[in-house]
């Protein structure tokens, strides 16, 4: 059923105004042609009116630009001339209408694979355009047709409908502008509204729908009783005023903008320094900061706010989504993931502003909304600029400051570090001077990676260790080398190894981490009797203890021995080292060292030199001067940075900026510039380039809250509707095309809108949020009861015209807040860094890990949980929380036995039974059963429970205790489903 | 295209009915799953036409297992070994500049009744020649570890689209509810690159996402805590069930209610079920010693292990097993997964062992078990690695443009080397095969259209094979 969708045939031709490409003469006197060598009379046919519509229709789905099957595309002139498809003035030797034309009359022809072929007269029409010439004028582009065009319903601009009179609707029905809407339609289907819903069900329902918590029981008592007129919109006005009202309802935002706490794709690190845009989001909640200005800021807050950290923090909304930082050497490769991150830029905006999928026109053009390629180009071109990341976001004077701060600090730097050099210059002169004395005493080969032997007298020894002195990377480091075997042989014949794990061997030795897989670099492989794994070494030492006392006069070790790594770092090895034994652990013996071979490498060998001729004062000066250098530095970094935050940075690329034939950026099309979509050009202009590509960032906002585009008051108003009562006027928030759902009630939609961004002054909002929740929350249809009536549901099941309130299940978040506020335990602390419910575990790539335990530092409310991409936690994930891998415009409200197994099992929950048990006993003592029955019910339901309730509650406690009664009741349907 | 209207327009007044109807559960929460909008709306269970297979085991080696080292010879390399790469000089990929043409470290071995080559570092999987149909011209969109993993499992290279096991989960449901009908088996050295999005339901509702399950880490959440004794628990769980009905009992439309108190009484069978699978110790000491589980190395032992775990999963009706051999990529390359770009013989000389015996004792044991009649068997990896070797190592980069996957067992045609790389394993040159080919393979084989097996999600009926994809019949068994 689609009533919305003017499928319109109407021919879609772009006259592409470019100044190029002179246009062929039309065959204006070409009535008469020779066809064949016969002359034949040919009636004139009208490229654009009579062809254009036949290829566009039958042929363009396949045969497009960037979709070209058969390497052929019939857009342009160009295209079909290249192809060789067709011999213009000779219809009977071009390929283009044999394959359209059925070979015999019971076949179908070969063209189009899909759909009806041509009928006789289009293949005519055909023939005699090829006869005349095949003119096609070269400003004629065809394009396929939308499946929606420019009078899509979201595309018009906003109505002006007043809300209709319904005289026979209850008289509490015929007031609120909201309710005659509702109560309109609900009147043409045959339905009645339900009566208003108990005080109880609706405080607690304006309490969770605001705040996101549920109303402790002398709030719900307060109202309750509160019997003076306008109880309920004093009620709205306390809950808008509550800062908890930001932290909720900027939620609803970070999900619909995809904002997530870690990079995504392969290397998924976390990211640090993106909180401070959440803040923002909650503050300008808090705030009720006109949205306009919001979308602005987020667009363009470098360009609007200059370097006002508080504007600027809003261009996070760009940068918030996966990017790929692996840093691909492939360029082609390199490029695609460019053109993937911008591409996530242009969805998260589009879809959160204007609720249209963008992104399905990066290909081709849009095939269900009049979006273009080159649309989606300029776009991309206005966003080009943009690279994620973090900067330092501070005011010239702040920056002057540090400056100043920092002048003295860096001048005794430089100073400290030339006395080093120069020493350095000194001690490496006389170095190179007494080079050939000292190298004489280098009588062995150096050392090598494959295999390194040291024998030595006999000895008997439990312990042997290698004490490295130098690496081969760096002479001065005694860590980060390999050895991916360490050998130790017996004296005298038949001569074994007896490090081997096999042969009872133990290695020690600390080694670099990767916590998920505590093994992959460990001491052990070092006398595991396999080659190519590697210890890597965080200590000087490895020391490997034999079974038993043996004697021994050789060792072996190595950190390439198959030879395969040449001389790549994987294989970095060592390059000074000594070799010691022991019988009992304690006492040591060395029995050899590599102080006698020659240098690994150059680095070793001046290392060497210096440390031969260095003189003891020299050393005790150099070592001064290091520590002075040290000191320096520390206050250096003490002087406090400003703050450096996850906002993106800004340049001018260079253009100029091409479409990308097939979504392809080895294939540039052609050349766009940055502007907006032109489907409302109608209504609302399209933005053009500006000046700088921040500028033209700003204009498309401009352009986005243009008062005449309807879409983004639609898509707003649309939310905020969606988030009162669980679904929107549209059910498909982000997606206002054709392939979304049409709105149950238009005309609200538009009156609402209107209302929204009309300003203050002429009575509107002027974009303000909280007026609209208010208006919203004072009609009856949203104070409705949610108890249901068998014959509505039997027409509207779904309760989407809204003749009862629709229940709700709780969401992650306030299921989790929910547990911590009834147990007094919720920290309200807003703002700052957020918590974790994972371990955070990098090597090389991030995994992260779901705690056990939850401890009273992430008591905090879960709108501050650093929610990470690719991580799944406890609750939070089972519970619906999107992986911010994708916008999330509306939370699924998914029921599965790991929500179970995490609610009945996880620590959380019985560390928050306990801690109810253990208020529930300070608030009516440890003695009576059944008043704490009472307790609990009101503290977790927000009622008292009925008398068989309150039995078999009362039973449990006494039996099992009040800790097992509360966990029954965290699990409970009434404690996750709101009325 | 008809827009049916959403599925909560349907459920209709189901009342108290299916309180009364033992093992109604899943009813229930397919019932409760409900999608925004969804267009060609499936009916879980239902296949388009008879299927072939019933369940899907699949062994993914993460980290872009080498095609040309293991299954596609390439005499070619042998030849040219040390000649520069024709056309290629200068080539620069993933880590950057690459070196001459390398040839493989191993002999290949002819395997079989069909002959077909095999690395001899692979000798118990080259038993199995002839009843696998080997793609060896697949092709990838990137050559990223991550995206590519991603990509393999679900036809997007983005994060947070559904994966293969979650479109079967959603597909066909559950053949055992008493344990989860999707489960991935992440290797003992850890989660494979992008980690979780690999099992990931993406926007299909969250009982399809993959449930994580290892012999080296149960179930989460699935023990009931130590201090609460199975009295307490028992005595919980009846008060539990009075609030939960009598609540239910007020509001009759609301069927989550019910769903959810079938999500509780599953999670108990489960509670069940789940150590059941996990206790190995009932299995014969011959099943043991052919899978290796007791393997002095125990990186093999622990993935020999969770080959038995997997076997033991699909026999009790689970529908799709995802099973890796390897993990992320660590600071080392190669080191804990196939990712050899630095030392190419020393790191799959590690990494070959740990695949082959226990591999191959699974799909042994299947096919004696008579399993592999229902089960399909895939074999993936990401993307494979260029003929030449980095330069100035003897390891290989990544190459998107040609690698190989193969199935075999329910519905295949065992014995089939589908497509080709050029003569030194560059590109896909015989017959190219996407990821898209591959899913649309597999879902035929399963009973459906993959072109009509949908799900809207924003703007889009979105499908487990994009926009792509057509049936590769050579692969299918006649």
């Amino acid at each position: 059923m689609r009533v919305f969708g003017c499928r319109s045939t109407r021919v879609l031709i772009a006259i592409v105004l470019t100044t190029c490409g002179t246009v062929r003469g039309r065959a204006d006197d070409a009535d008469v042609v020779k066809v064949d060598g016969a002359k034949v009379d040919v009636v004139k046919i009208d490229f654009a009116k009579q062809v254009g519509p036949i290829l566009e229709h039958h042929c363009l789905k396949c045969h497009k630009p960037g979709n070209a099957k058969g390497d052929l595309s019939l857009a342009t002139a160009a295209d079909l001339r290249e192809s060789g498809a067709l011999s213009p003035g000779s219809p009977d030797e071009s390929y283009l209408l044999e394959i359209v034309t059925p070979a015999d009359e019971n076949e179908p022809p070969e063209m189009p694979k899909e759909g009806d072929p041509l009928t006789a007269a289009q293949r005519d029409v055909l023939r005699r355009w090829i006869a005349g010439g095949a003119d096609w004028p070269a400003a004629v582009v065809l394009r396929e047709p939308s499946l929606a065009d420019g009078s899509w319903w979201s595309l018009q601009p906003l109505a002006d409908a007043d809300p209709p009179e319904v005289p026979d609707a209850p008289a509490d029905w015929r007031t609120h502008p909201v309710d005659r809407f509702i109560v309109a339609t609900l009147r043409e289907k045959g339905l009645q509204p339900s009566s208003q819903a108990s005080r109880r069900d609706l405080i607690r329902r304006a309490t969770y729908d605001l705040l996101g918590l549920p109303p402790t029981p002398e709030e719900t008592a307060a109202f309750e009783a509160d019997d003076a007129p306008g109880a309920w919109e004093r009620l709205i006005d306390r809950l808008l005023e509550s800062p908890h009202y930001g932290e909720r309802w900027g939620r609803h935002w970070l999900d619909v903008i995809r904002f997530g706490e870690s990079r995504g794709f392969e290397r998924n690190e976390i990211i640090n320094n993106a909180w401070p845009f959440r803040d923002y989001v909650i503050g300008s909640f808090n705030d009720d900061k006109p949205f306009d200005q919001f979308v602005r800021e987020q667009l363009a807050g470098d360009v609007i706010g200059g370097d006002d950290r508080a504007v600027a923090v809003a261009t996070t909304f760009l940068v918030c989504g996966p990017y790929d930082d692996v840093g691909n050497q492939d360029p082609a490769q390199a490029a695609q993931i460019r053109a993937n991150t911008i591409d996530d830029i242009i969805r998260g905006t589009m879809e959160a502003c204007i609720g249209l999928t963008v992104g399905c026109a990066r290909c081709h053009d849009h095939k269900f909304d009049p979006i273009h390629q080159t649309d989606y180009y300029a776009l991309y071109a206005t966003f080009a600029g943009v690279t994620h990341g973090s900067r330092e976001v501070g005011t010239a004077e702040q920056r002057q400051r540090r400056t100043e701060q920092l002048a003295p600090l860096t001048k005794s730097r430089d100073e400290l570090q030339g006395q080093i050099n120069v020493f350095e210059k000194t001690i490496g002169e006389r170095a190179d001077a007494k080079a050939a004395d000292i190298a004489q005493h280098w009588t062995r080969p150096p050392l090598q990676r494959t295999s390194t032997e040291e024998t030595f007298e006999p000895t008997a020894a439990k312990f042997v260790r290698l004490v490295v002195e130098g690496a081969e990377n760096d002479p001065r480091s005694r860590s980060g080398y390999r050895v991916d075997e360490f050998e130790v042989w017996t004296d005298g014949e038949d001569s074994r190894n007896v490090a081997l794990a096999s042969a009872g061997g133990r290695a020690t030795g600390r080694s670099r981490v990767a916590q998920d897989f505590a093994d992959a670099y460990s001491a052990d492989l070092t006398i595991d009797g396999r080659f190519g794994a590697r210890w890597i070494a965080s200590t000087p030492d490895l020391t490997i203890e034999l079974a038993d006392v043996q004697t021994i006069s050789r060792v072996t070790f190595s950190s390439d021995r198959k030879g395969d790594a040449g001389s790549n770092g994987v294989a970095a090895f060592v390059s000074e080292y000594r070799i010691e034994t022991s019988t009992d652990g304690e006492e040591w013996k060395a029995v050899a060292d590599s102080h006698d071979r020659q240098p690994v490498n150059e680095a070793h060998r001046r290392y060497r030199l210096e440390q031969a001729v260095i003189t003891k004062e020299q050393r005790r000066k150099l070592s001064d001067l290091r520590k002075q250098l040290g000191e320096i530095n520390r206050q250096i970094a003490q002087v406090p940075a400003l703050p450096v935050w996850w906002v993106g940075s800004f340049t001018r690329p260079a253009g100029p900026f091409h479409v990308f034939v097939g979504g392809d950026p080895q294939k540039p099309g052609d050349t766009v510039t940055p502007a907006s979509l032109t489907l409302l050009k109608d209504v609302a202009p399209p933005s053009a380039e500006m000046a700088t590509p921040g500028q033209s960032r700003a204009a498309l906002a401009e352009w986005l809250v243009d008062p005449h585009n309807p879409l983004s008051p639609r898509v707003l108003t649309n939310r905020v509707w969606q988030n009162h009562f669980g679904t929107g006027i549209v059910a498909t928030p982000s997606d206002f095309g054709a392939m979304g759902e049409p709105p149950t009630h238009p005309q609200l939609l538009d009156w609402l809108a209107r209302r929204l961004i009309t300003p203050e002054a002429e009575g509107g909002f002027g974009w303000r949020l909280k007026p609209l929740h208010k208006l919203i929350m004072m009609s009856q249809t949203y104070q409705q009861s949610t108890a249901p009536r068998e014959a509505a549901l039997s027409i509207d099941a779904g309760s989407r015209l809204l003749w009862r309130f629709p229940p709700r299940r709780l969401s992650a978040e306030e299921i989790r807040d929910t547990m911590l506020q009834i147990t007094g335990n919720l920290d309200t602390a807003m703002g700052g860094p957020g918590f974790r419910l994972y371990r955070y575990l990098q090597d090389n790539v991030a995994t992260y890990v779901p705690l056990e335990k939850h401890g009273p530092e992430t008591y905090r409310r879960a709108v501050y949980h650093q929610n990470a991409r690719a991580s799944q936690v406890d609750l939070m994930s089972d519970f619906d929380c999107p992986d911010p891998a994708f916008a999330a415009p509306r939370r699924s409200a998914t029921t599965t036995p790991l929500q179970a197994l995490t609610l009945m099992n996880h620590s959380f929950t019985l560390d928050m039974a306990a801690a109810l048990a253990e208020r529930i006993e300070l608030d009516v003592g440890a003695d009576d059963s059944s008043a704490q029955a009472e307790h609990g019910f009101v503290l977790a339901f927000g009622r008292p429970p009925a008398p068989a309730e309150r039995v078999a509650s009362a039973g449990l406690i006494e039996q099992h205790g009040l800790p097992a009664f509360c966990r029954v009741l965290l699990n409970a349907n009434e404690f996750v489903y709101l009325q | 295209m008809i827009h049916e209207n959403p599925p909560s327009n349907r459920r209709g007044f189901l009342g108290d009915v299916h309180s009364a109807m033992a093992g109604m559960g899943l009813a229930h929460l397919l019932a409760a799953d409900a999608p925004a909008k969804t267009a060609a709306a499936h009916q879980t269970g239902v296949t388009h036409f008879p299927p072939r297979a019933r369940r899907v085991l699949q062994v993914f080696c993460p980290g872009a297992a080498s095609h040309m080292d293991l299954w596609e010879h390439k005499p070619s390399l042998e030849k040219y070994h040390g000649q520069p790469l024709p056309g290629a000089e200068d080539f620069v990929s993933f880590q950057g500049k690459n070196g001459n043409l390398m040839r493989s470290p191993w002999d290949f071995v002819p395997a079989g009744e069909t002959g077909k080559p095999i690395s001899s570092m692979l000798p118990h999987m080259a038993k199995h020649a002839d009843r696998i149909a080997f793609v060896h011209s697949m092709t990838s969109k990137t050559n990223t570890h991550g995206p590519g993993c991603v990509f393999m499992n679900t036809g997007h290279p983005q994060e947070g689209f559904p994966s293969a096991g979650a479109w079967m989960s959603y597909a066909l449901g559950s053949a055992n509810e008493n344990l989860p009908t999707y489960v991935a088996i992440p290797d003992i050295r850890g989660e494979p690159p992008n980690g979780k999005a690999n099992w990931s339901n993406g926007f299909l509702p969250a009982r399809h996402q993959g449930i994580a399950i290892s012999s080296q880490q149960p179930i989460r959440n699935l023990k009931r805590p130590a201090a609460i004794s199975a009295d307490e628990e028992r005595a919980s769980r009846e008060l539990l069930h009075l609030l939960n009905a009598r609540h239910a009992d007020a509001h009759p439309d609301l069927t989550e209610l019910r769903a959810r108190m079938s999500a509780y009484e599953l999670a108990a069978r489960m509670q069940l079920s789940a150590p059941e699978v996990m206790e190995t110790a009932s299995e014969p000491q011959s099943i043991h010693q052919a899978y290796g589980t007791d393997d002095a190395n125990p990186l093999k032992a622990g993935y020999a292990r969770n080959c038995l775990l997997a076997r033991r999963l699909l026999e009790r009706g689970v529908r799709y097993v995802n099973l890796y051999c390897a993990s992320r990529a660590s600071g080392v390359d190669g080191l804990l997964n196939w990712d050899a770009h630095k030392t190419l013989k020393s790191d799959y000389e590690r990494h070959c062992p740990i695949f082959d015996q226990p591999t191959a004792a699974l799909l042994t044991d299947l096919e004696q078990r008579g399993l592999l009649d229902e089960t399909l068997v895939l074999w993936t990896t990401e993307f494979g690695r260029m003929p030449t070797h980095q330069e100035g190592t003897t390891g290989r980069d990544h190459n998107p443009d040609g690698f190989t996957c193969w199935m075999m067992g329910a519905g295949v045609n065992g014995g089939v080397s589908y497509g080709a790389t050029d003569e030194f394993g560059r590109r896909a040159e015989i017959n190219p095969v996407t990821v898209w080919d591959f899913y649309a393979t597999v879902l035929h084989l399963m009973g459906f259209d993959h072109k009509r097996l949908t799900w809207y999600y924003n703007g889009l009926d979105r499908r487990l094979t994009d926009v792509h994809g057509k049936v590769i019949n050579e692969l299918l068994a006649s």
